[in-house]
């Protein structure tokens, strides 16, 4: 049955795939290429015309972006991917945790290879590896397990609520600007920071940046915390799926 | 006598509507029912009569809102053509794609591959993707994947025939094959003579609950004549 369940999410994975990249001429590209357009026309508006980059503006939102790209895309897709499978839910007997879990699969994958290249122009624009690297994994275990939960959750309400669909971009992008992505923190006026300073998203950021741009260690005390929230957010968004899957059978297509 | 379902006094519904406290409807309200291994249950019963609710909660894609359901330790299948074909994969990943859904493990369909293209009239067809499959190829396919599963209780809402004249006589056998073959059967129908012809035992359901259980005879004799 376990294994039943691992086979069905890496082949559907699999085929995820490869029907997206026959979806669009590009293909593979869209990965590389949505990030740097957005990063192109963020570092137009903040840095050349606003005047409000900093020193190094560009890697900074580079790394923002493209962790931001992967974050974003998993909670969208995760979360539309049980109510766009309805009618499969109702033709067969499947776990439902398979639509979601497929997705974020998927997009880990496609990050994993953007990381790397991310990680190869880094060090090419003078960010050599450092050992702080090291605490990669931790730090994008912590954010998957974030988005997963995010994800989790919405796909559970999505197909009860699917006006939730409307809402959800500009929610996101809302988080987007509260998560540092485009902006460091140190540049946020003072009340404001420490409310800001409460969002998990936006320490691990802070803290990625600070692993590959500074070389330097992650605050531990403070990643404990985070990856606390993120196993508790995980374990909430895995419970609401598993309670509302007889539901999803009786609702309209 | 060794039972694999049995439902009792068991009952569905559904909310019709996307409002908040909108009214349930209960398309099963009142359904009891022993399923034997082996037996050949025929299901009648005008439209709307929850027939196809029946067949899905005995599926286990539904789960009943009242009543009691016990199940034993067997796989069931609810015979259906089309589990949403991927467009732009082949017809061997769309195949095994389909039989990991219907519960098949991984090994079972690459053993099965090669009968799947062979039975689905493929040919070289099989490595292309869907998007350049007629419709009855694509029917073809998705025929020639669900019976490859052998499961304990097999239900069919109405009897498919599927394709042109030859693959229609083709599927039909491969169906009366699997009924005639010790399978577990409950078949829905319209069809009064095909279920006298194929089925041992009847059950009449009108508006969501079971009206009369037993033999073909007896079953069919009452409700032709409530038919009238």
């Amino acid at each position: 049955m376990r294994l039943h369940f691992f086979e069905l999410v890496w082949f559907s994975t699999y085929a995820e795939l490869r029907a997206e990249r026959s979806r669009s001429y590009l293909g593979l590209a869209w990965w590389l290429v949505e990030p740097a357009l957005m990063m192109a026309a963020f570092w137009l508006v903040f840095d050349r015309i606003l005047g409000t980059g900093g020193p190094d503006y560009l890697p900074f939102l580079l790394v923002g972006l493209v962790v931001w790209q992967w974050f974003k895309s998993s909670i969208v897709h995760a979360g539309l991917a049980i109510w766009m499978n309805l009618a499969l839910i109702h033709q067969v007997r499947m776990p439902v945790l398979v639509f979601p879990f497929v997705h974020l699969l998927s997009d880990a994958l496609k990050f994993a290879f953007v990381f790397v290249l991310l990680l190869a122009v880094l060090w090419l624009a003078g960010y050599p590896p450092s050992a702080a690297w090291l605490s990669l994994p931790l730090l994008l275990a912590c954010l998957l397990a974030c988005a997963g939960g995010c994800g989790l959750l919405l796909a559970a309400l999505m197909p009860l609520l699917p006006d939730l669909r409307f809402v959800i971009e500009q929610l996101l992008t809302v988080l987007m600007f509260l998560s540092g992505v485009v902006f460091s923190l140190q540049r946020v006026p003072a009340p404001y920071s420490d409310w800001l300073a409460w969002n998990p998203v936006l320490l691990l950021l802070e803290a990625l940046r600070g692993v590959l741009l500074q070389g330097q260690w992650p605050d531990w005390a403070m990643l404990g915390r985070i990856s606390l929230l993120a196993v508790l957010l995980a374990g909430v968004g895995l419970a609401a799926v598993q309670r509302l899957a007889p539901r999803y059978p009786k609702l309209a297509v | 006598m060794d039972s694999v379902i049995s439902l009792q006094q068991v009952g569905v519904a559904f909310h019709a509507q996307r409002r908040l406290r909108s009214a349930p409807y209960w398309a099963l309200e009142d359904v009891s029912l022993e399923l034997a291994r082996g037996q050949r249950l025929g299901v009648v019963g005008r439209n709307g009569a929850g027939k196809s609710t029946l067949l899905r909660v005995l599926a286990g894609i539904l789960q009943p809102d009242r009543g009691r359901l016990r199940r034993a330790d067997v796989s069931c299948q609810l015979l259906s053509l089309s589990l949403g074909f991927v467009p732009h994969l082949s017809g061997r990943d769309n195949a095994v794609l389909c039989g990991l859904r219907l519960g098949l493990r991984r090994r079972e369909i690459d053993a099965q591959l090669a009968a799947i293209c062979d039975y689905a009239e493929l040919g070289d067809f099989f490595e292309q993707p869907v998007t350049s499959y007629s419709n009855g190829m694509i029917l073809r396919l998705g025929f020639a994947v669900a019976i490859q599963v052998q499961p304990d209780v097999l239900l069919l809402d109405e009897l498919l025939a599927v394709g042109d004249a030859a693959f229609q006589q083709k599927s039909s056998l491969a169906i009366n094959e699997r009924i005639h073959a010790g399978t577990t059967v409950v078949l829905v129908s319209h069809d009064e003579d095909k279920i006298a012809d194929l089925c041992d035992s009847v059950l009449w359901m009108e508006q969501g609950r079971s009206v009369l259980y037993g033999d073909c005879d007896t079953v069919l004799k009452a409700y032709r004549a409530a038919a009238r």
